[in-house]
């Protein structure tokens, strides 16, 4: 018996006084006090065998944890504080006001991005909107226009829907060659949330649509005012304005109080802090439909309304941020990574360990969702060589990922957006990951 | 056998109906109208009370709901700020180059830099010549060439209806909507002189006068360079068309998934390409994987009372369940400190009512005012 009992330090306690306090009917003040005020016993490791994690008292067997009423709102352990969102010069445009800040990819699990650690993109910084000042006003080609408060928009039947959402530039700035070392920011233009909200079709199903209405522009409220256009049919399948993120509201970060919600299509489109819906028979041609998010194409000419993220995959683990350096020859190892795609929902992953020249087929594993991340599995030994580790996806609609050089033939290096090419790391003798591109 | 031979009637009746790919629930290519998805892609039409995995409550989408009212006609105005290529949305005004080269440089030169050069983090606005710059859109920076295609306003968009909606709407970026119309006219004259672009055959000197008239006639050295063709009626056809064939932006077309290549996909040894030198990774914060506890901020330094506080005193002083007078309620410590300091440390430290002497504890009298201290210091 090792560890010490507090039965002796009773003893320095003064002794029938616990009928003092007002309100100790309930406990004992003395016990209570007492277990505070011994310090725990020191053990010296080097008299036992064994990891002083199990050997040694620890602060938190010992003591008072914080109470209840300390953290009401909780917060992730002091401990995490190294999971956050990240940023790079490279990325600071507009003086970080119209930047991203990247999701820690590597640290996820699972399918869900937790709030604060969604990734986040702006144009003119991250508005706080107070919700009694806000609406929503839907015109144009509609016989009715309508303006909606929070509360009543709140009052239609609600939809609960697990969607990703991603900026079209995410792996952008590598069409011409790996550039970071790293997943998050390689692959960090991204995250995965339970949505809640409403169907824009069952709003405008009572205000009479025209018929030559084809286009609808959403406007957010910001310091940018951004507009996109989205075609009818979208607008009609699945299209949603969201007040809830993974069970509470949004965050400012997502568009507090409401945001547009496009299922699959580039980020840019589920546009924040909404505040206006208009319908017309025309595009309406926005700041970022033409200066951005079209995808050059080496004819010259540039894709536009390229609306949904293609199929897509990465493996998560290992990766530059979480290598394999610390495995032995030998050992059985869980390759994982994540899989998505905004056309439909995700079929399969192959895994290559030679770059793309050969594939084996991993495992779908957990929920697998339409325009969800899908997380993919495959238990590996490990024989201390180097790989080239490799993921290919594909959806439901038949799509699989390109070859970066089957992608390049077609999309040349100067698209910016819509780069789906197979992903690769090198994992080297040491298990160390690096960014590479297989051009074969 | 029966049981089979209409599953090949029924996938026959699917392929006939241009359905194909039906692996995942429910996933269909066509809308319930029969056109094909507008983005290539699958759609989850609800049966059976299910959407894919999703289940449904359909009499919710087919109740009618009376919520919120329609908007006045003042409401509808003072919000539809947009500006279509057509005009829809472009007010009348007017302004000159040189007064657009005078708002430039009190408003916007400090971001975009002289001349709409650009600065960091701000793009530019012009790169020489429009006519010219439009013909580096084919350029690749590839085997060696590092001139890459020119992207501004003169040289790549489409329609000059969205640099004044952009102006308008989202700058100076510190302070959008503050511009007046004429102020907008007069920006647009000078960013599109920058441009050297023509309109009607005319450059635009310092003299020019732009206004609503002239700005729609403003025609693009780009204005086709963009695909799909999403204009007029068959736009969404056109879109619909575009993003069905995957070849136009580099999908392989995946007929069947069981034939996709699994063995000797290439020939020879994996061409690498790798990171240049170290790569991009001025990341901030830095990346690490450590489970450790925040560094503390120098100069930030803990009470030295807190400690002692949280170990021995928290239990009763935390909350109101002892009677004790709680850390943080004003109210019960402006009772104590009534009688002054001395007379609380005094209390602490020999005991008052169902508190015992230092609490029970056998610390130094000093300690015990530290205590004290750090207690009525989170009690203001």
């Amino acid at each position: 018996m090792t560890k010490l009992s507090n039965a002796s330090a009773s003893e320095t306690i003064a002794s029938g006084r616990r009928d003092f306090f007002k309100k100790s009917a309930a406990f004992s003040v003395s016990a209570m006090a007492a277990a505070t005020l011994v310090d725990p016993v020191k053990v010296d490791a080097k008299e036992l065998k064994g990891d002083p994690a199990i050997l040694e008292e620890k602060p938190w067997g010992t003591s008072f944890g914080y109470p209840v009423t300390h953290n009401r709102y909780g917060q992730p352990s002091p401990y995490e504080h190294h999971v956050t969102r990240r940023n790079t010069k490279l990325l600071s445009s507009g003086n970080w006001y119209a930047s991203i800040a990247m999701c820690p990819i590597q640290d996820l699990e699972g399918i869900i991005t937790p709030n604060g650690l969604f990734f986040s993109r702006c144009h003119g910084g991250v508005a706080e909107i107070d919700p009694n000042q806000h609406r929503l006003m839907i015109h144009g080609l509609v016989e009715k226009t309508l303006v909606l408060t929070m509360d009543e928009l709140k009052r239609y039947p609600s939809v609960s829907r697990i969607h990703f959402i991603e900026c079209p530039a995410n792996g952008g700035p590598e069409w011409r060659g790996p550039q970071f070392p790293s997943i998050q920011f390689a692959k960090g233009m991204m995250s995965c949330a339970e949505w809640t909200g409403v169907y824009i079709k069952d709003i405008i199903k009572d205000l009479g649509l025209k018929p030559e209405a084809r286009w609808m522009l959403a406007e957010g409220a910001d310091n940018s005012h951004m507009g996109r256009t989205v075609p009818i049919d979208k607008v009609l399948d699945d299209a949603m304005i969201v007040w809830a993120q993974n069970g509470e509201a949004l965050r400012p970060e997502q568009g507090y109080p409401i945001r547009l919600l496009v299922p699959g299509w580039e980020g840019n489109l589920c546009v924040k802090w909404l505040c206006r819906l208009e319908f017309a028979s025309e595009p309406f041609y926005a700041k970022e439909e033409t200066a951005k998010y079209t995808a050059l194409k080496p004819s010259g000419k540039a894709i536009q309304h390229f609306y949904a993220n293609e199929v897509n995959s990465v493996i998560t683990s290992p990766c530059p941020e979480k290598p394999w350096t610390d495995l032995k020859k030998g050992d059985i190892v869980e390759i994982e990574g994540l899989a998505w795609s905004g056309m439909g929902t995700i079929e399969g992953v192959d895994i290559s360990f030679d770059g793309g020249k050969n594939w084996v087929e991993a495992k779908l594993k957990g929920l697998v969702l339409p325009k969800a991340w899908t997380r993919f599995s495959y238990i590996y030994k490990w024989e201390g060589k180097p790989l080239l580790l490799s993921s290919r996806a594909r959806d439901d609609a038949g799509h699989i990922q390109p070859m970066v050089r089957q992608e390049r033939e077609v999309m040349g290096v100067e698209s910016v957006y819509h780069r789906n090419g197979i992903h690769t790391w090198e994992v080297t003798a040491k298990g160390e990951v690096n960014n590479v591109q297989v051009l074969s | 056998m029966f049981k089979s031979y209409r599953k090949a009637i029924l996938s026959v009746a699917l392929v006939a109906a241009g359905t194909t790919a039906l692996f995942a629930v429910g996933a269909s290519r066509t809308y319930p109208n029969g056109k094909k998805v507008i983005d290539g892609g699958s759609t989850y039409p609800v049966k059976h009370g299910m959407s894919s995995l999703y289940h449904v409550n359909e009499e919710a989408h087919k109740a009618h709901f009376k919520l919120g009212r329609p908007a006045t006609p003042d409401e509808i105005k003072a919000w539809d700020i947009d500006v279509m290529p057509d005009g829809t949305g472009l007010p009348e005004g007017h302004g000159t180059v040189e007064e657009g080269d005078e708002i430039y440089e009190e408003k916007c030169a400090a971001c975009h830099a002289d001349f709409g050069a650009g600065g960091a983090g701000y793009p530019a606005l012009q790169k020489g010549n429009a006519y010219e710059a439009h013909k580096t859109l084919t350029n690749q920076r590839v085997d060696g060439n590092d001139e890459g295609p020119i992207r501004v306003f003169g040289s790549y968009w489409p329609h000059a209806s969205t640099l004044w909606w952009y102006i308008k709407t989202g700058m100076p970026h510190p302070h959008p909507m503050s511009l007046t119309d004429n102020e907008v006219y007069a920006l647009c004259a000078y960013i599109i002189s920058l441009n050297e672009l023509k309109i009607d055959g005319e450059e635009l000197d310092d003299d020019y006068e732009l206004n609503r008239e002239k700005f729609l006639k403003l025609e693009m050295p780009n204005k086709d360079g963009f695909v799909p063709k999403i204009d007029g009626k068959n736009g969404l056809e056109n879109a619909r068309k575009f993003f069905n064939d995957f070849t136009n932006y580099g999908i392989p077309a995946l007929k069947d998934p069981k034939k996709r290549c699994m063995k000797n996909c290439f020939k020879g040894k994996p061409k690498l390409a790798r990171i240049s030198g170290s790569g991009i990774s001025d990341y901030l914060p830095p990346i690490s994987n450590k489970k450790e506890l925040p560094k503390k901020k120098a100069g930030v330094t803990e009470h030295p009372g807190k400690k002692t506080y949280e170990a021995s005193c928290a239990v009763c002083h935390a909350t109101d369940a002892m009677g004790a007078p709680v850390v943080g309620n004003k109210k019960d410590w402006e009772k104590r400190l009534a009688k002054g300091i001395e007379k609380v440390y005094h209390n602490a430290i020999h005991g008052i009512n169902g508190m015992p002497p230092k609490g029970g504890t056998t610390l130094p009298d000093d300690k015990i005012k530290e205590v004290v201290d750090y207690m009525v210091s989170q009690s203001k």
